[in-house]
């Protein structure tokens, strides 16, 4: 890897990791607000964040291996929000207060037993 | 109040205290860049590095002891198992701290034998303290695991935060112990030592601040037990299961075989997967709440701490991490960059958001609020994100010029060095250093005065 290319290479890691955490952060915006222009935004930053990939596959000295993670990580960087967001809607959901007390009596066993 | 709880007032209170050490020796360490003869003969530029990065590490592991300490008897309601001891050794543990800050400012260095190792520096970087003040470290860790686990034991209860503490305790001790070896062959002994500086870092600290924050979550917002223990139980399997591995990312160039170059490269660059999870998290809490919260700064610094962890550790790590950029970018200013951002917001932060919530029951306030707070907010948050940057700046000028272009050679080194743009980097973190501090001075003059100013209405009023 040559002095620029390890340069860029840096720089494109950076802005990859920049822009899927602007995606996450505007998707969670948009299901919040439910308002389209978050939503448009949402959808921008993330295919900000697919040409950033596609940058670092085409133009990056980095072997086939790494060029293979980033693509996944892609894809795990566009599942991970909407499934953050539905779980936390199904913990939010549900009451607390009887699970909490078995949770505790559970634990509470355990201990005992020491 | 129990007696627990002022105890943690005494870690908050040391705790701000090494904090402002930090800050200053950092603001000093910055200058020796800017002008390398300061205090030439007096006060050499490692010795002060050696202050800012101890009293980094000391600051927030009392950060850590105080949260703990304050939040245990309420969880488990009761009050903590061994307090004398724990009482007695705060004051031992501050003691200690000052006499080695003594003998690193006084007496600085010793010959390479058994006296020096004991009495003056370890000579191992990030854990150089005496061996005698690092066996006093192992003791406090010890009776702090106790002053938990016999609290659950008493208690005959616990809960699922708890459990994972006292589980998380456990490596917390441990991993210390390796601060002790003098392994004479430097591959091997780097080897060990990451597992207590990364070990420390990326796994047993992220889990302990993980409980810090599902129980300051549940105080704060009124999230359920249940939610906040699910998270929990996530976010550490997560951390963990990248970050143990994610070790390997510091193996790349100590002489340890080939393959941790694709084990570290590969786990730690799923690390930002789940710090983007708990930004995601952070902002359905904060929209769930309208951002309404009768501890406004609370709930900022908490923010700040979702957003500061993704960027600092998240993004700033995932640049220098794959084994090709890591190569050119290690050891310098880059790194350096990532470091500072990533400790902000991984723990800094959160501490400080523990921080107001404690002054509000302590100073039974009903709303936290106030200028002074946004006034440090805003000026500790800007120094800090302005330093990394200007920071990143000199530490590509290093990685390009003194690694990539000249081959590490002492000639390159110097090449960089006198680069305008390494050298423009420096003053402007210098400068932004300057606000980071005034951004401290303003948060220990709210800290000390929240809920006993009186409001200036009332004054005029009062004068009518």
């Amino acid at each position: 890897m040559n002095a620029l290319a390890a340069l860029e290479t840096g720089l494109l890691l950076g802005l990859y990791a920049l822009l899927a955490g602007i995606w996450g952060v505007l998707f969670a915006l948009a299901q919040l607000r439910e308002m389209s222009i978050f939503r448009q935004s949402a959808t921008v930053a993330y295919g900000l964040h697919a040409v950033a990939a596609l940058a670092i596959v085409l133009s990056t000295p980095l072997g086939l291996g790494w060029k293979c993670l980033i693509v996944g990580s892609s894809l795990a960087f566009l599942a991970l929000p909407p499934m953050t967001w539905r779980f936390l809607q199904h913990t939010h959901r549900d009451g607390v207060s009887q699970h909490d007390r078995k949770s505790s009596q559970h634990t509470a066993r355990v201990v005992a037993g020491l | 109040m129990y007696r627990s709880q002022t105890l943690a007032l005494k870690y908050f209170a040391a705790a701000i205290t090494f904090f402002g050490v930090m800050t200053l020796t950092g603001l000093l360490s910055s200058y020796y860049y800017i002008n390398p003869d300061f205090l030439f003969g007096i006060l050499p530029f490692n010795i002060m590095k050696i202050l800012h990065i101890n009293t980094l590490v000391i600051w927030l592991l009392m950060g850590f002891m105080g949260s703990i300490y304050w939040f245990l008897p309420g969880e488990l309601g009761r009050e903590t198992a061994g307090i004398r001891a724990a009482e007695m050794l705060f004051y031992v543990f501050c003691a200690a701290v000052a006499v080695v800050a003594v003998v690193f400012v006084f007496v600085q260095y010793g010959g390479s034998n058994a006296v020096a190792l004991w009495l003056i520096n370890q000579g191992r970087k990030y854990v150089e303290a005496p061996r005698w003040a690092a066996l006093g470290i192992v003791v406090i860790m010890v009776v702090f695991a106790y002053n938990v686990i016999g609290t659950a034991i008493a208690a005959r209860k616990t809960t699922g935060i708890i459990t994972v503490l006292m589980i998380d305790l456990v490596p917390l001790m441990l991993l210390y112990l390796i601060a002790f070896p003098a392994i004479t062959n430097m591959s091997a002994d780097l080897f060990w030592w990451w597992w207590l500086v990364h070990l420390w870092v990326e796994a047993t600290w992220e889990v302990l601040i993980g409980c810090i924050m599902a129980l300051a979550l549940m105080q704060l917002l009124g999230t359920s037990r249940r939610i906040v223990e699910a998270w929990l139980y996530i976010e550490v399997a997560l951390v963990l299961g990248t970050g143990i591995l994610g070790l390997g990312h510091h193996y790349f160039w100590i002489g340890t075989p080939g393959y941790w170059l694709t084990i570290g490269g590969f786990f730690s660059a799923l690390e930002p997967l789940p710090l983007l999870g708990m930004v995601v998290h952070a902002v359905y809490d904060a929209g769930a709440q309208h951002m309404k919260t009768t501890n406004r700064p609370a709930l900022y610094w908490m923010m700040a701490e979702a957003f500061g962890n993704f960027i600092g550790a998240g993004v700033w790590g995932f640049m220098i991490t794959l084994p090709q950029v890591n190569l050119y970018a290690h050891g310098t200013q880059w790194t350096v960059s990532h470091g500072h951002f990533a400790f902000w917001g991984a723990y800094a932060c959160g501490i400080i958001s523990v921080l107001y919530l404690v002054l509000q029951r302590v100073r039974d306030l009903a709303v936290v609020e106030g200028q002074l707070w946004k006034w440090s907010f805003a000026a500790l948050n800007l120094g800090l994100v302005g330093m990394t940057g200007a920071l990143l700046v000199s530490g590509f000028v290093q990685a390009f010029v003194e690694r990539a272009i000249g081959g590490s050679t002492l000639s390159a080194f110097i090449s960089a060095q006198e680069n305008a743009w390494f050298v423009d980097g420096m003053v402007t973190r210098f400068l932004l250093a300057i606000v980071f501090t005034a951004g401290y001075v303003v948060l220990v003059w709210d800290v000390l005065t929240l809920g006993r100013r009186v409001p200036a209405a009332a004054v005029a009023s009062a004068a009518e």
